[in-house]
């Protein structure tokens, strides 16, 4: 909040994020069964995985057995889990694909060999067998992920604002605009609407909207992810701090921002012993590190997904 | 000794949503005739949640020909859930032959009804009860049941055009169920805390009248009504006095 104009560049950034997404069709659904060739390509990170399905139907369509089939059937898993559409790619990218995150000393290096292994993302695409007890079934026109997107920014907007006046009366133009926006991973039309929602820079939002993803064990089932969310105000009394951080001007002199250190040490205190270092497990938001010490409002101004969530994931460290 | 009153109203806190549930799940345990068909009260970590479910039987026979064509397989799904305490063992579960058996049951065995097992939890965002309910045919043999079957078996007619006329989809989405991850209906809960706020009655609640009333405003749009006996009028009722 102190620097607009970084958090701009950094928001630029996320925006930019993309992941290498190799997709293969189900060799069971496939004519030539593992023979297919596979779809590359890389994608935003703020992107959902069924706006990639009508490429991917056109794509495959001379190899599918089942014929008939639709790009909304299509579903995707990564190593038989069906994945959660209505989570962003990044998301899924930072549980499922098992990359190390960048780090401050290694993110101006995205080649680096540690993570050239496990990329591309391999990802399988069905159209057939729709996997009802994990997936909501998409529909032909999108109304389904258009629902499930509003209702996340309405989730996110009642914490910042504590009501959800503001979404409600977006206009019906602005609420599929903002989705068209992120459909469209055109940043500059997703910020004239998302300006709107928003509390300005100089007003602390209510609540801040981050959900921290739990690390999977390795017999957990499809789906069971472990999601921790708790009311986050962006300023906590100082006295909870025992750090050395200088007090922001703005606020009441016995107040001091929430930082990502805090949070995760008051909701995960096992996993996070120390407010400000790291010692048993990390942070991940956009495939990197987050620092303990980032006050979680600048977090979520500059790096939410665009639902105005940050979605933390927690990776065990060693 | 009354209980303290909501602290958070129109709001509720995890532990006045789990006195709230405790309440609510007494009361109905004590009065077993009438009532919901079943009620548990599941306490995890994560808080509690209360198990409702009801069975629709009154299905219009010409109704399900046409739904029936667009059958595709069968939804047959297991309990979850490790209940700390359950009133009634719930029904025993229909064993569910194969296919060829199944049609032919259709044909033969009892009335097609419809189950509906309806979740009451704390939203973790809005900080009111959410309804969530997943649906499943017994005696038919029929496909995944969509956001069109419950506007027209679950969702009484009086409700269904103010719930369909709002947000994108309507008053009711497909998400996912906070403790299971399945994909399950719930009633946007969005605007709960204000329409509570606006009932007078409900200010001054214990936390079990507090779900009671509700349980009346959101539970009726989709079927799930309050038993008379729960709210048995002159003070008499269990969930006043303490919870």
């Amino acid at each position: 909040m102190e620097n607009p104009a970084s958090l701009a560049f950094i928001q630029k950034n996320v925006w930019d994020g993309r992941v290498p997404l190799e997709v293969v069709l189900a060799p069971s659904e496939s004519r030539t069964f593992d023979q297919t060739d596979p779809y590359l390509i890389s994608y935003p990170r703020v992107s959902y995985l069924p706006s990639l399905l009508p490429k991917l139907r056109a794509f495959f369509s001379s190899s599918l057995i089942e014929p008939h089939s639709q790009s909304h059937d299509g579903w995707f898993a990564f190593e038989d889990v069906p994945l959660k559409w209505h989570y962003p790619i990044g998301l899924l990218f930072d549980l499922y694909a098992g990359v190390e995150p960048a780090t401050r000393t290694s993110s101006r290096d995205e080649d680096s060999p540690e993570s050239g292994s496990s990329l591309p993302w391999r990802l399988t695409v069905h159209f057939s067998n729709w996997p009802d007890e994990d997936l909501v079934r998409l529909d032909a026109d999108g109304m389904v992920m258009n629902d499930a997107f509003i209702n996340s920014v309405k989730e996110a907007d009642f914490l910042r604002n504590g009501t959800a006046k503001g979404i409600m009366s977006l206009s019906k133009e602005d609420s599929s605009g903002l989705w068209k926006a992120v459909e469209d991973v055109n940043l500059s039309s997703f910020q004239r609407i998302s300006n709107t929602l928003l509390p300005p820079p100089s007003q602390p939002f209510r609540n801040v909207p981050i959900r921290i993803f739990l690390p999977l064990p390795p017999d957990a089932e499809s789906g069971s992810l472990k999601v921790v969310q708790s009311p986050l105000p962006p300023f906590i009394p100082a006295s909870s701090i025992q750090s050395s951080q200088s007090i922001s001007s703005r606020s009441s002199p016995s107040m001091q921002p929430q930082t990502v250190g805090t949070v995760l040490h008051t909701l995960l205190p096992n996993l996070f012993p120390s407010r400000r270092t790291p010692v048993l497990a990390k942070p991940v938001l956009h495939g990197a590190v987050l620092p303990l010490s980032a006050p979680i409002e600048e977090v979520v101004r500059s790096s939410a997904y665009g639902d105005g969530w940050a979605y933390l994931v927690v990776r065990m460290m060693g | 000794m009354s209980d303290p009153s909501l602290s958070a109203f129109p709001c509720l806190t995890p532990v006045e949503f789990s006195r709230a549930c405790q309440a609510v799940a007494q009361a109905a345990w004590a009065r077993p005739e009438g009532g919901w068909d079943s009620i548990r009260l599941v306490t995890q970590s994560t808080g509690s949640m209360l198990q409702i479910t009801q069975h629709i039987t009154d299905i219009p026979h010409n109704t399900l020909h046409s739904a029936e064509s667009e059958a595709i397989d069968d939804v047959d799904d297991e309990e979850e859930q490790d209940p700390v305490c359950t009133s009634q063992p719930p029904r025993a579960m229909l064993h569910r032959p194969n296919q060829a058996s199944q049609e032919a049951l259709v044909r033969t065995a009892r009335k097609p009804s419809l189950q509906v097992d309806y979740d009451i939890l704390l939203s973790s965002t809005y900080r009111v009860p959410v309804l969530f309910f997943r649906l499943k045919w017994n005696h038919h043999h029929h496909g995944p049941v969509g956001l069109d079957a419950v506007y027209q078996y679950v969702v009484p007619e009086q409700y269904r055009q103010g719930l369909q006329s709002v947000g994108v989809m309507g008053g009711i989405s497909l998400g996912y169920h906070p403790e299971s991850g399945a994909p399950a209906f719930f009633v946007h809960p969005c605007n709960t805390a204000d329409a509570m706020a606006h009932l007078a009655d409900a200010r001054n609640a214990t936390p079990g009248t507090y779900l009671l009333i509700w349980l009346g405003l959101v539970g009726h749009c989709v079927n799930l009504h309050v038993p008379r006996e729960l709210v048995a009028p002159g003070g008499t009722s269990p969930l006043r006095g303490h919870a």
